[in-house]
C-alpha cells in the first residue's frame, strides 16, 4: 500500500519514526517489517 | 528538518486553499511559497544570518518567518511598536542582519529553490518581553519548534471551512506558533493587525470572515466579553474554538467568557517563548467539569493551566532543588523536545539534565494539572506571609467596577512589603468608591491580602499581549507615593 503524505510511520521494533513528506508508491519497511502509522492523539487547537 | 518543510507539504497538499488572509483576497500556500522562496533570494548574498521584521501582522509576516528558514538564517521579528532607538539596539544585538520589507512579497522565488537541512540551527530569535529583566534574545530551533509540531497535530486535519482569527503579534512566540501549527493542518489564518486592539473590530472581523478558531490574551478576551455584555449583536456564530493564555487568566472573567459562549470549546494553552509556545493544555471537557462541578478538585482547575502535551514532563522543585509532591507550590521545571532556553549572548537556563528553570512559581494537583501562581519574583512577602498578586488582581477584577488590575509589592519598613494596585475602570463608570473596593477584597481573601493603597488609572501598563508590566507599574507607585 503506498505510503500518505503527512502520516507518521513508526517501527514496532525501535523507536524509527518517519513522516513522509512527499507521498509516493513505496512501502516504508524497517526490521524487515512494514511500518505502521502512528496515530497521533488529537489534541485541541491551541494555537 | 527545517520548519520550511511544513509550508512546503502544505503548498504540495493543498496548493490552492487560503493559507493567510480575508476570503477576498487572501494569499493560497502555494502563493505563500512562491513569496517565501523569493524572500530567500532577496537574503542570498547579503551575508546576514539573521532576517529580521519589524511588521504587524499582515502576510509579509508568514512569508519571512518561512523565507529567512528557506534561506537558512534566522527569523527575528521585533516589536514594531519599539521607539526607534531601542530598536536599533535590538538589530545591533543580532547582527549581521537584514531587515525585510513588505515589497519583499513582490518577488517570486524560482521553484528549484530548496531549503538547508540544520535542524539544529537556531530557526527563530525572539525578544522576551522583559516584565521583569531586561529583554534577551530566545534561541528556538529547527527541532524545537517541528517537535511542538509534531507532537501534537495531524498534518492537513483542519476543514476546508476553518479559519484561526490572529491577533497575537509576531514577535510574540504564540505569534510564531499560529504560522506553523494553522499552516500545519491546513487552517487559514485571518489576521488582525490592530496596533491598539479594539474588541469589537475583533467580533466584527471574526464574524464577516467565518472564523472558526480564535487564540487570545486574558486582557483581550476580558475585553471581548465586556463588548459583547454591553451590546448582544457582537456575535460570531461560526466560532468552535477558542484558547487563552501569554499571561495569567482570572477565573471571575473566565466565567463570564464562558456563559457568552456556551457552545465554544475553551482551551487554555500555557508555554513560554523558551518552550516553543503551548507546553499545557486545559481542555473543553475540563472547563465544563470546572464549570458545572460542585467537586473543589474539578472547580478549581478553572484557574489551572492543564496538563502537559506529549513529549512534555513537568516537575516542582523547592528552593534547594528537591522535587515537591502534589499541591506543594515551588518552582516550575519543564523538559521536553520543544525546550530551547539558549539565548544570544547570555547562559542557558537549561540545567545539565535538560529541564528548564522557568522562573515560575507553581503546583501539580494530585492528577498532575498544572496551576501557575506567575514570576516567582513577583510574589508579595508582607510580614513573613507569602502573597501571589493573582489571588489579589482576581478579587479586584470580581468587582463590577474593575476592568485590569495590577497588584505589586511596594517596600514597607513596618512589613517589609505592602499591597500596592493600579487600576483601571470599566467602560461606562467615571468613578469607585476606594474604601468600598477594599472592603469587597477584604470580604473575599480577608485583610491580610487586601491592598494598602489602590491608584485609579486610564491604562494600567501592559506588553502587547497584555502582560502587566509590573516593574514599570511599581515604579509609577513608588513615584507618586514616596
Amino acid at each position: 500500500m503506498a505510503n500518505q503524505m503527512g502520516k507518521r510511520y513508526t517501527c514496532a521494533e525501535c523507536e524509527a519514526t518517519v513522516l513522509v513528506t512527499k507521498a509516493g508508491d513505496g512501502e516504508l519497511s524497517c526490521h524487515g517489517v512494514a511500518m505502521e502509522i502512528a496515530q497521533a492523539k488529537p489534541l485541541p487547537s491551541s494555537d | 528538518m527545517n520548519i520550511a518543510m511544513i509550508l512546503e507539504m502544505a503548498a504540495d497538499a493543498l496548493g490552492d486553499r487560503l493559507a493567510y488572509g480575508t476570503r477576498a483576497d487572501g494569499l493560497s500556500y502555494e502563493a505563500l511559497r512562491q513569496a517565501a522562496r523569493g524572500i530567500a533570494e532577496r537574503v542570498d548574498g547579503t551575508g546576514a544570518e539573521r532576517l529580521a521584521l519589524m511588521e504587524s501582522n499582515a502576510p509579509i509576516v508568514p512569508a519571512t518567518l518561512f523565507g529567512a528558514a528557506w534561506a537558512g538564517v534566522s527569523y527575528a521579528p521585533l516589536n514594531y511598536r519599539l521607539p526607534e532607538a531601542q530598536l536599533e539596539a535590538l538589530l545591533g544585538r543580532i547582527e549581521p542582519a537584514v531587515v525585510a520589507a513588505p515589497h519583499w512579497l513582490d518577488n517570486k522565488g524560482s521553484s528549484d529553490r530548496a531549503f538547508p537541512d540544520d535542524p539544529d540551527a537556531p530557526a527563530v530569535l525572539l525578544f522576551t518581553s522583559g516584565t521583569s529583566a531586561e529583554p534577551k534574545a530566545a534561541i528556538l530551533e529547527h527541532d524545537q519548534l517541528l517537535a511542538y509540531i509534531f507532537n501534537t497535530l495531524e498534518f492537513a486535519s483542519a476543514g476546508e471551512d476553518e479559519a484561526a482569527i490572529v491577533v497575537v503579534p509576531p514577535f510574540h512566540v504564540a505569534g510564531v506558533a499560529a504560522v506553523l501549527s494553522n499552516t500545519y493542518v491546513g487552517r487559514r489564518i485571518v489576521p488582525v493587525p490592530g496596533v491598539r486592539f479594539s474588541a469589537e473590530d475583533w467580533l466584527v472581523t471574526a464574524r464577516d470572515e467565518g472564523v472558526t478558531h480564535a487564540m487570545l490574551v486574558p486582557t483581550m478576551l476580558g475585553k471581548i466579553v465586556e463588548a459583547m455584555e454591553a451590546d448582544e449583536s457582537l456575535r460570531v456564530p461560526t466560532l468552535r474554538a477558542l484558547s487563552y493564555g501569554g499571561a495569567k487568566m482570572h477565573p471571575s472573567i473566565l466565567r463570564r467568557a464562558l456563559l457568552l459562549f456556551p457552545e465554544v470549546d475553551f482551551v487554555n494553552a500555557y508555554g513560554l517563548t523558551e518552550t516553543s509556545s503551548t507546553v499545557a493544555i486545559l481542555g473543553p471537557d475540563d472547563h465544563r467539569l470546572a464549570l458545572y462541578s460542585d467537586e473543589p478538585l474539578f472547580t478549581a482547575r478553572l484557574g489551572s493551566v492543564g496538563q502537559p502535551v506529549p513529549g512534555i514532563e513537568f516537575r516542582i522543585v523547592d528552593a534547594s532543588g528537591e522535587t515537591l509532591g502534589p499541591d506543594e507550590p515551588g518552582e516550575i521545571l519543564i523538559k521536553g523536545d520543544q525546550v530551547g532556553g539558549k539565548y544570544v549572548g547570555t547562559d542557558s537556563k537549561v540545567d545539565a539534565d535538560g529541564w528548564l528553570h522557568t522562573g515560575d512559581r507553581g503546583w501539580l494537583d494530585i492528577e498532575g494539572y498544572v496551576f501557575c501562581e506567575g514570576r516567582a519574583d513577583d510574589t508579595i512577602i508582607r510580614g513573613g506571609e507569602n502573597i501571589g498578586p493573582a489571588e489579589v488582581e482576581d478579587a479586584l477584577l470580581q468587582h463590577d467596577a474593575i476592568s485590569v488590575a495590577a497588584v505589586v509589592g511596594l517596600d514597607d519598613e513596618q512589613y517589609g512589603e505592602s499591597i500596592a494596585a493600579m487600576i483601571s475602570l470599566r467602560p461606562g463608570v467615571d468613578e469607585v468608591n476606594l474604601d468600598a473596593v477594599c472592603d469587597w477584597v477584604r470580604e473575599r481573601i480577608g485583610g491580610l491580602k487586601t491592598p494598602e493603597l489602590i491608584e485609579v488609572v486610564d491604562e494600567v501598563p501592559q506588553t502587547a499581549t497584555g502582560k502587566i508590566l509590573r516593574r514599570e507599574v511599581k515604579r509609577l507607585l513608588e513615584e507618586q507615593y514616596r
